[in-house]
């Protein structure tokens, strides 16, 4: 049986967003779509999981104030599940802004998209939002603009917003009923008063609904967030992912809850957890079905530069700026140059997997997952107490598929704070929960026990590989040693 | 009369743009109400605007020097249980 190492459609075209079967973006999905929207995917590091390898993103903090309260956040730092939590931003004026983005996709030219999600919310800031976004739109115009919602004021923003380069709009709904949403939401600022409770659900809701089918109706493509609280709306979630699918939302992305009490937020201090990896992952997995799922999201803070997973603000701060001098016509004809570049690569790439099928013999062996340290570029290359998070895949007879990623503390910080490194590392291998084997470029062998006690086969046997290739060669492996025999295990494949 | 900002307040900018009477200003180390222009939104609004969006307990303080969002009133956190938790954290 001759089967792609990808889950590549036989009949997927080359030039499509992603080539993945398991990102945000599947051929097949966007395949039915209109070659502008597969045009506005195509090089956006959020929206396609192949150019999340490729492109970068940032964000920028101009929009401090907010309109409601959501209970995971607290708003003395930036939003807690919109961004990191406990890093307060460089709170930038729109002018500021305007001059680092131009800096940065300067300096780094495959930045693509520029986002403004906070750490307030956008839209309740229209006037320092829409000043950045009025002069990006007209100096720099081969950036892509998104901005990220809470939704409350997105009715009256759409006009306005379609005016600008904006391509992707992201809207954070985790709930459609009034009852789930007064246990989220305290308050919300609305027609000059505090509104509490069901209330004020009940009209959130509603402007976020209204909202995202206004965006549709315009053609602006809508991510939909959602915080996936346990016991508040994990079991809500799937009914969220198929109405806003039904009103034509593009992705949908469920994000776990960050609780913790130092964070000061209400869910923090009053002991409400944050759903496990697998509860995230099952979740994730029942809300897909045919919509797609983003599962490479980062849940960058408001302020991140550079490409998904890695920060290079500190490069950028606002007086290093002041010293540059950016000529950003000169600029864009490189961009542009390296972009026709980067994309070259990723259709090379795409056409060169698509001839390197492995032959798998015909195989009823069970799905594994496997966790694999990378820093990108889809190889393996990272060792694994350097991992910040590690990419989960699933190896079954129909191919490697991309699952989600995991974040983990780093044990090996490699300072004195050395003296929590054993618990830091079993809450490392914690975080790899359900995966049978981890694939990394090396790793000491400390870990290595305490991996093979806990039933995790480490691996550093196929470094600076490509990942879904070494992943099918290891599942192969296990095959063959007649380790996958349980044909009755649930194959999560077909789910 | 007039209402007035201390030190709690995160500089988030949400009340500066809600005042009808421009009488918000940003100022280091926080955001500062000039009283001779602060109205309490009388003849505005039923509410002051500022304390209605204000994200922060007690960062707002009516003529009276009380806080207009007292501890709890907003975030829905117990002042009890606010305290417990910082008091844990502390002790690590
Ligand atoms: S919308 Fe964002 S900034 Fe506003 S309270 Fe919610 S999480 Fe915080
Ligand atoms: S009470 Fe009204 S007038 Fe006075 S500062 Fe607040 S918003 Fe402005
Ligand atoms: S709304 Fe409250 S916290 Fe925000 S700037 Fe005004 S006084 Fe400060």
């Amino acid at each position: 049986m001759e089967l792609p190492v990808l889950n590549d459609q036989p009949e997927s075209k080359g030039e499509s967003g992603c080539s993945a079967g398991s990102c945000g973006s599947t051929d097949d999905q966007l395949d039915h779509l209109s070659d502008e929207i597969r045009e506005k995917v195509q090089n956006h590091p959020c929206y396609s999981e192949d150019a999340h390898h490729y492109f970068a993103r940032m964000h920028v903090a101009v929009a401090p104030a907010c309109n409601i309260q959501c209970h995971y956040c607290n708003r003395k730092y930036d939003c807690a599940n919109e961004s990191r939590p406990g890093v307060v931003s460089e709170l930038l004026s729109p002018q500021q802004a305007v001059k680092k983005t131009m800096a940065v996709a300067a300096n780094i030219p495959q930045m693509t998209v520029l986002g403004i999600a906070g750490p307030g919310d956008p839209l309740a800031n229209l006037e320092r939002t829409f000043e950045t976004f009025q002069t990006l739109s007209r100096d720099a115009p081969d950036i892509k603009l998104c901005v990220s919602t809470n939704g409350l004021a997105l009715p009256d923003a759409v006009e306005e917003l379609a005016k600008h380069n904006i391509d992707h709009v992201t809207i954070t709904i985790n709930c459609v009923d009034p009852e789930v949403g007064a246990k989220i939401y305290p308050w919300i600022y609305w027609n000059n008063r505090r509104i509490k409770g069901k209330k004020a659900a009940k009209i959130l809701i509603k402007q976020q609904q209204k909202g995202l089918e206004m965006l549709v109706a315009k053609g602006i493509l809508v991510k939909v967030n959602s915080v996936m609280i346990p016991g508040v709306n994990d079991q809500h979630l799937a009914e969220v992912s198929r109405i806003v699918k039904e009103k034509g939302a593009f992705l949908h992305n469920v994000m776990p809850l960050i609780a913790e009490a130092e964070h000061g937020t209400f869910y923090g201090v009053m002991g409400q957890r944050g759903p496990t990896a697998d509860e995230l992952q099952a979740l994730q997995d029942s809300c897909s079905g045919d919509m797609n799922m983003m599962r490479h999201c980062r849940q960058c803070r408001a302020d991140a530069v550079g490409m998904l997973g890695e920060d290079r603000g500190d490069e950028f701060t606002m007086d290093k700026i002041e010293d540059m001098d950016i000529d950003y016509q000169a600029a864009m004809v490189k961009r542009k140059v390296i972009h026709q570049a980067i994309e070259a690569e990723m259709n090379e790439k795409r056409a060169s997997k698509e001839e390197h099928t492995i032959a798998l013999p015909k195989l009823n062996t069970r799905p594994v997952l496997m966790a694999v340290a990378t820093s990108g570029q889809g190889v393996i290359n990272m060792h694994f107490g350097h991992a910040k998070e590690f990419l989960i895949y699933e190896a079954s007879s129909e191919g490697a598929r991309f699952i989600s990623h995991r974040k983990t503390e780093l044990y090996c910080s490699g300072d004195d704070s050395c003296g929590e490194a054993e618990t830091a590392l079993e809450k490392n291998i914690r975080t790899l929960e359900g995966c049978e084997v981890v694939l990394c470029s090396k790793i000491g062998f400390e870990p290595w026990e305490q991996l093979e006690a806990a039933g995790i086969q480490p691996n550093g046997e196929h470094a600076m590989e490509d990942i879904e290739a070494a992943v099918m060669a290891v599942y192969l492996e296990m095959a063959e040693a007649g380790k996958l025999d349980e044909t009755t295990q649930q194959k999560r494949a077909n789910a | 009369m007039s209402l007035s900002i201390i030190e709690s307040c995160v500089n988030c900018f949400a009340c500066e743009p809600v005042c009808p009477s421009e009488a918000i200003y940003e100022a280091k180390p926080h955001f500062l109400i000039n009283s001779k222009k602060c109205t309490e939104c009388e003849g505005d609004f039923a509410d002051p605007q500022c304390a209605t969006i204000c994200p922060i307990e007690g960062a707002i303080l009516n003529a009276l020097g009380e806080a207009i969002n007292p501890p709890g009133s907003l975030t829905g956190i117990p002042p009890e249980k606010m305290a417990e938790a910082m008091a844990e954290l502390q002790a690590h």
